[in-house]
């Protein structure tokens, strides 16, 4: 009974213990924030309007803006060029923050050529927007989601079916061989996931407004990312035993699930070029990804290598890495926003990362612990320069 | 409780239908450039077509002259006195929604139009009401001391200018403190006219002062007009006559930008370089002008109807400096 007590005020002391420091921490932020308080009330507050998304329909240019200021604004004008033009803003020109607004200016502009596109607060800031070409917006219809899905198929399926056909090449390769193409696996990937990296870094850098701390955003959901599917891989492995599945399927499993968040985001790369009218730009996207995706269909195939053949459950990791793109290009063709499009290249690059743990302790488990033989070494060397040198295509 | 579920969705359903209706109702329209009328449910962001209020009057400054308290002095000739307050707290709505601050002489940019005839003694009382320093600085001939320039007058603070009106011609006069772009760029300059003693033909007479606002600081103006409204004459144009003498009294203020011009529509006018000669200079529809030149324009139009003026450096015009003239037939004609 007593001994019950000690434990019963022991636990009141941990909870104390753990809310006091919290309650301190709310009533100095009261303080500080709380009615009648002008302690902090120093320095000015501008106004900030970020332009999101410029849309070029039939004889108007529409504008998705942003209040990313600390203050809310009124938006008074929109200009074209530099010069004043007519035009609206719906569903109304006051912006609370963070509160959206679309701005419709009838503009006849010409295709191909270059924008700068201005919106004017009450104060009198302008902010731009450097639009290189103008093209028209793509309208949702059966046949572009059809045509999209095509370009899908080439640029995520078949390339990396075409990959999967090195399974019988590897299969028949001495051990020290088949650790060269774990390794090179591994850099591909680790290349893939910079690549993601670096994107989504540069999106966010072009279009997303500094209050939304773009690196910081792409850093935590690499992150997260990363974690959930480590979890999720871990436990995968850990229970193959216990399923049907062996220990080299679920290691594919999970790396085409890692690829088919990454070819979500080259999907992405792709519809979002040809929505914005970079056309040329995109036909150089498709071949460059198609030959770069091919690596993706060795990168499954090697650690089934060792396994028996099984073609329809290849089709389906295959489908699985691959069929991910024909979504991306729809949402980057028809939904394109910078901050989903920053979202799902950084869940792709920390899907990625996790896969590349899992091919490395793969390579230790298969006996080379220092990672420092000559096929394992010359695999990641080979795997960085093979990538380099395709993405020069892209 | 089927009757609750009915009365909540069809009262649900009256929210949601509602306001879409009410929105219906309110839908506002405005023209583009060309010629199409566009319907939105949102506000209208319209300067160019739409017209609208401001505090500033360019229909009253056009042809408001101040010719100041008139006495005579002991050796015969005429005094005209003139207080002028200067200050630097204002804002003011310098096109529609946007929100400047402007520094003033008499609360208004550009400052009243100071009017005399040469010889007569120009008297100016100038009261600082402001927060810096600022003084008035007239174009033309004066002794040193009366130049505005060494002469700070602080917050608070006054000073009078005292000076025999001439030469005959138009002219700027402005706050001379450093820097100076700040100071003119913020709106602290007039146009003061000095008239020959024999006079000028009788005519209509206006006076434009061409200026620009830089309204997000960056050296480059966001708004450019002829009497500080950007669009205005071209909303409210200004009504002439056929047939009658038209003078304008051209004064170009703008900053940060080399040059600007004035274009006429449908005719050509006479200019008079600053206004000092009476034999104009030429005949033209075109006119470029650098930072404080100005001269005075004079012209007759033979048709009716509508005639734009504006700057053909058609930035400028994009940005506001442009209006109309609209040409009347009227029997009741000043002659």
């Amino acid at each position: 009974m007593k001994n019950m007590e000690v434990k019963n005020t022991s636990k009141a002391k941990l909870v104390a213990s753990g809310v006091i420091p919290f309650v301190f921490l709310v009533a100095m932020i009261a303080y500080i924030f709380g009615p009648g308080s002008d302690l902090i009330d120093l320095g000015v507050s501008l106004p900030e309007i970020t332009i999101e998304k410029v849309e070029f329909l039939d004889s108007e240019i529409v504008v998705t803006i942003r209040n990313t200021g600390r203050i809310p604004v009124d938006v008074v004008m929109a200009d074209v060029n530099d010069r004043i033009q007519p035009a609206a803003i719906e569903p109304d020109k006051y912006l609370e923050r963070f509160e959206t607004a679309v701005v419709r200016i009838p503009f006849l502009w010409n295709v191909a050529e270059p924008y700068l596109i201005g919106i004017t607060t009450d104060d009198g800031t302008r902010f731009e927007k450097e639009v290189e070409a103008a093209a028209p917006s793509l309208e949702p219809s059966l046949e572009l989601a059809g045509f999209f899905a095509i370009i899908g198929t080439y640029v995520g399926i078949i390339p990396v079916m075409i990959g999967l056909l090195w399974l019988p090449f590897i299969k028949r390769i001495s051990k020290s061989k088949y650790h060269f193409f774990l390794a090179l696996t591994a850099s591909l990937l680790l290349f893939l996931g910079i690549d993601a990296t670096e994107e989504a870094l540069e999106v966010s850098k072009e279009t997303l407004a500094n209050s939304f701390n773009g690196v910081l955003l792409v850093a935590t959901v690499v992150l997260l990312s990363f974690l959930a599917l480590y979890y999720a891989g871990e436990r995968l492995v850990q229970n193959a035993s216990l399923s049907r599945m062996t220990k080299p399927v679920a290691v594919a499993l999970m790396i085409s699930i890692g690829i088919g968040l990454h070819n979500f985001g080259e999907g992405l790369a792709i519809g979002a070029a040809i929505g914005l009218g970079q056309v040329a730009l995109s036909t150089f996207l498709i071949v460059g990804f198609a030959i770069h995706n091919t690596t993706e269909g060795i990168a499954i195939a090697s650690p089934l290598a060792k396994g028996k053949p099984m073609i329809r459950l290849l089709a389906v990791l295959g489908l699985l890495a691959g069929a991910p793109a024909i979504f991306g290009a729809w949402v980057g063709g028809f939904v394109y926003s910078p901050f989903t499009a920053i979202i799902f290249l950084s869940i792709g690059a920390g899907a990625i990362f996790q896969v590349i743990v899992i091919l490395i302790r793969w390579l230790q488990d298969e006996g080379d612990k220092k990672l420092s033989s000559a096929a394992v070494v010359s695999g990641l060397a080979v795997g960085m320069l093979v990538m380099y040198l395709t993405s020069i295509l892209i | 409780m089927l009757t609750v579920i009915v009365a909540t969705v069809s009262v649900s359903l009256l929210y949601f239908v509602l306001p879409g209706m009410t929105e219906a109702q309110t839908e506002k329209t405005f023209v583009t450039h060309s010629g199409a009328v566009i319907k939105t449910t949102g506000d209208v962001l319209d300067p160019v077509y739409t017209p609208q209020t401001v505090e500033f009057d360019p229909a009253k400054y056009l042809r408001e002259f101040n010719y100041g308290r008139i006495s005579k002095l002991d050796d015969g000739r005429t005094l005209r006195e003139f207080t002028i307050i200067a200050e630097d707290d204002k804002i003011m709505e310098i096109s529609p929604g946007v929100f400047y601050n402007v520094w003033t002489f008499n609360g208004t940019v550009p400052g009243p139009t100071i009017r005399a005839t040469e010889g007569d003694v120009v008297r100016v009382k100038f009261f600082n009401n402001g927060l810096k320093s600022h003084t008035m600085h007239f174009h033309g001939i004066h002794p040193a001391e009366m130049d505005g320039v060494f002469e700070t007058v602080g917050p608070g603070g006054q000073f009078t200018y005292e000076f025999e009106a001439g030469p005959v011609g138009v002219h700027p006069y402005h706050c001379h403190m450093m820097p100076l772009e700040e100071h003119i760029s913020h709106g602290l300059y007039g146009v003061y006219i000095v008239d020959p003693k024999e006079g000028r033909s009788p005519a209509d007479e206006m006076v434009m002062v061409l200026n620009g606002f830089d309204t997000d600081f960056d050296t480059e103006n966001n708004f450019y007009a002829a009497n500080s409204i950007p669009f205005y004459y071209q909303h409210h144009p200004i009504q002439i006559n056929k047939d009658q003498l038209i003078r304008v009294y051209v004064v170009n203020m703008v900053e940060f930008d080399p040059i600007n011009n004035l274009h006429l529509h449908g005719n050509l006018y006479y200019y008079y370089p600053t206004g000092t000669d009476t034999v104009p200079s030429t005949f033209t529809d075109m006119i470029t002008l650098s930072q404080t030149e100005r001269g005075i324009m004079e012209f007759k139009y033979n048709y009716t109807g509508k005639y734009l003026f504006h700057a053909h450096k058609v930035e400028f015009s994009e940005k506001g400096w442009i209006g109309i003239f609209l040409v009347k037939d009227s029997e009741a004609k000043v002659e």
